[in-house]
């Protein structure tokens, strides 16, 4: 014991570093904010600790060359041992830390915690998030799959759109005219050095401001930041009712932290690692690429967008949501920090929330797009449907899936959803109707009645004409009844 | 305290939800993904080509789909690997069967398509202890119509009377060409419950003559212009 403490005096004499950690640990927070809502910013340091060692060990391993990429990726997959969990790690890490952020974000803006003086840690942890950003898009460039080919592809086309600049920037980001090796390296150093040299320093003076500044306290209604007085008010919290950092809160950050990376193992194990999906090829057709869960959003909305608000709201967009981003502690940087006092402010956040998960849900199941394989892969119309049929309704069911009607319209939840599904469609439209929209198509739907002969019309319109529930007849055309009721006394 | 125990709680919780997943998941270890990687022309597993080429019009295992059912024995005794091949090269005329080889602008190699035809001999044919000899699979008599018509009346009726199996409807009989529908009175639908040629009148099995005569029964009822609207009511006006 005695030696220990004469090594460490040796060390401290020369390093100067005991004192001022001590002074870190043990400096006074606000009783309040030892509070679990305090945890997601450590946490996020935690991830960036876990990308950082697990992308050491995965950078051992990985060539950033076009031809190998993708082999050594499946190497580590398939032939060295735990190498799929590495990956799992730091694909699952990679979520996390997006999704612990986006947390972190919101908590700080719902408890006023950009306000002065901590407005460049805000500014400072927007800049945070784009990088954590910026890593998730060149990491999943580094995949080097299907989906990073075309992914990239989609980058330099929103790139090409700046006005004036855009050529040069699509040679600068792919490093020549085509997306290839050049572009592969490109990115490596950057999701390697120049961005993650960035995030650590730009998060260590991030800690730095956090632990200089003072954590920001719990949020009061009618507790007013005014310039003149906070610093004062500040330190009065955390005289009169305050407590050590450490171990006043640090267990609870501890106890989250392990909590978060035992969550992202679980995660790696059970779901295993991200692809690498399909090779990088453009020769290879059959394949619908999809960006990673963070982007997904950005698919939904460009999906939806007419073609003539692209280019608007790429280049207009992200710049309107930074300079909001960065402005904001300096537009409201005093006054209430309680949300039960800033109702814009939840209105803001919830509706931000709101319109993200829809947007990221929309962009999983894709409901713009035909499903291009349902056709002739996945469930055949259910044996249910068919069984009973007459031949010319079996037919029918045959047309309905060789002239591919199902990759828009999904029956028994199988197939497209482009158009409505077909399940009930005969208890909504009469003979007629459906006879008419198979021919002319309408709404959303092309006509089909240059490409269906009248044999193949009416066997699929008879299929169709059997989907409709059991205990209720399909819908009728009350005049062709009363058509038949005159008809056929004629002929008596 | 009270948080404690909450997120406590909400821990137990999701790591429960996870071992439930891992149960539906099957395994942890190494994904078990060669098939995805592979360039689709190179893929040659019968399962995944079946599964996405067929499965949709003739059934997930073969069988209760809208089209034949393949898996039916009494079909795979019946058709010839050089027809089977043809059929799935280059689709089958008169049929909805369209072309899945690349030669006829499709996605499938040669080598797939062996690997489907030898994957379907290998799950679904039978060796039937060689009883009656069964009609020939491709036509060699020319059948006789009115022959063909009486044999319909007394064995085929009885069940294709009703509306609802009509078979001598024109659009029906557009769909399917010659070829099929010898195929179908041959080997039955057994997965819909409909009988084959040995089965369709009792103690009496179709022979070859008769299978053409019934075909050339129903083709001698084939429309010129099938699909008409209405048919029925205008029979009636």
């Amino acid at each position: 014991m005695r030696r220990l403490k004469v090594l460490y005096e040796w060390f401290d004499r020369r390093l100067q570093l005991g004192e001022p950690i001590k002074e870190m640990a043990l400096h006074p927070v606000p009783n309040k904010t030892a509070s679990w809502w305090y945890v997601f910013g450590s946490a996020a340091f935690v991830l960036l600790m876990l990308q950082i060692v697990t992308g050491i060990l995965l950078a051992l391993v990985y060539v950033p060359s076009a031809g190998q990429a993708w082999n050594s990726l499946n190497v580590l997959n398939h032939q060295l041992t735990l190498g799929w969990f590495l990956r799992a790690m730091h694909g699952w890490g990679s979520n996390f830390m997006v999704a612990v952020v986006l947390i972190h974000m919101a908590q700080v803006f719902l408890f006023g915690a950009y306000k002065f003086p901590r407005e460049l840690t805000w500014v400072l942890g927007v800049f945070l998030l784009l990088m954590t950003l910026g890593m998730a898009f060149t990491g999943q460039v580094l995949r080097f799959d299907q989906d990073a080919y075309w992914g990239l592809g989609i980058g330099a086309s929103i790139a090409s759109r700046v006005p004036f600049v855009g050529n040069w920037a699509v040679h600068m980001m792919l490093g020549g005219p085509i997306i290839a090796g050049a572009t592969l390296s490109r990115f490596f150093a950057f999701h390697v050095f120049v961005i993650p040299g960035m995030l650590l320093a730009f998060a260590c003076l991030h800690v730095w401001m956090v632990l200089k500044l003072g954590i920001n306290e719990w949020p009061m209604p009618g507790r007013i930041v005014r310039r003149a007085t906070y610093a004062a008010e500040y330190h009065k919290l955390t005289k009169k009712d305050g407590r050590a950092f450490v171990p006043g809160a640090v267990w609870k950050d501890a106890f989250f932290s392990a909590a978060i990376l035992a969550a992202v193992a679980v995660c790696a194990a059970v779901l295993g690692p991200y692809g690498p999906g399909g090779r990088p090829d453009p020769t290879i057709i059959q394949t619908a690429p999809k960006p990673d869960f963070f982007f997904l959003w950005l698919y939904a909305v460009l999906s939806y967008l007419p073609p003539s608000l692209e280019t608007p709201f790429l280049l207009i967009a992200p710049a309107l949501g930074i300079a909001g981003l960065v402005a904001l502690p300096f537009c409201a940087g005093e006054g209430e920090k309680s949300w039960h006092r800033r109702p814009v402010a939840i209105l803001m956040l919830t509706s931000i929330a709101l319109a993200w998960s829809v947007l990221t849900h929309l962009g999983t199941f894709t409901p713009w797009s035909p499903k291009m394989t349902a056709w002739s892969g996945g469930s055949p119309v259910p044996v249910r449907y068919t069984h009973d049929a007459s031949p010319l309704q079996r037919q029918g069911a045959i047309v309905f899936q060789s002239k591919q009607c199902r990759n828009c319209h999904s029956i028994a939840g199988v197939g497209g959803q482009r158009g409505p599904a077909l399940d009930l469609v005969a208890s909504r439209m009469t003979e007629d109707q459906l006879i008419r929209q198979v021919l002319q198509g309408g709404g959303n739907m092309p006509a089909y009645g240059k490409n269906l002969s009248p044999s193949e019309v009416t066997a699929l319109v008879s299929f169709l004409e059997t989907l409709h529930p059991a205990n209720e007849p399909p819908a009728a055309d009350a005049s062709r009844n009363a058509a038949a009721v005159l008809v056929t006394p004629a002929h008596q | 305290m009270r948080g404690c125990a909450f997120t406590g709680g909400l821990v137990l919780l999701s790591l429960a939800l996870f071992v439930t997943c891992m149960g539906c998941h099957g395994r942890i270890g190494e994904p078990n993904d060669q098939d995805e990687l592979m360039r689709p022309e190179e893929v040659i597993s019968f399962d995944r080509l079946y599964q996405q080429n067929c499965s949709a019009c003739h059934g997930e295992n073969g069988s209760g789909g809208p089209a034949l059912d393949l898996s039916n024995p009494t079909y795979q005794a019946l058709v010839d690997d050089a027809s089977l091949k043809r059929w799935i090269t280059s689709g089958m005329p008169g049929t909805q069967m369209p072309a899945f080889g690349e030669s006829a602008g499709g996605f499938l190699t040669e080598q797939q398509i062996d690997a489907l035809v030898a994957g379907m001999r290998a799950r679904w044919m039978f060796k039937k202890s060689a009883g009656v000899a069964m009609p020939s699979y491709l036509a060699t008599i020319v059948g006789n119509a009115g022959h063909g018509e009486a044999i319909f009346q007394a064995s085929c009726v009885s069940c294709h009377r009703q509306d609802k199996q009509k078979i001598t409807n024109t659009s029906y009989l557009a769909l399917v060409s010659d070829q099929s529908l010898r195929t179908i009175v041959i080997a039955g639908r057994p997965d819909l419950g409909q009988p084959d040629w040995e089965h369709v009148r009792p103690g009496q099995p179709l022979a070859d003559q008769d299978v053409s005569d019934i075909v050339a029964y129903l083709h001698s009822l084939r429309s010129d212009t099938p699909g008409q609207p209405y048919p029925d009511e205008s029979a009636k006006r």
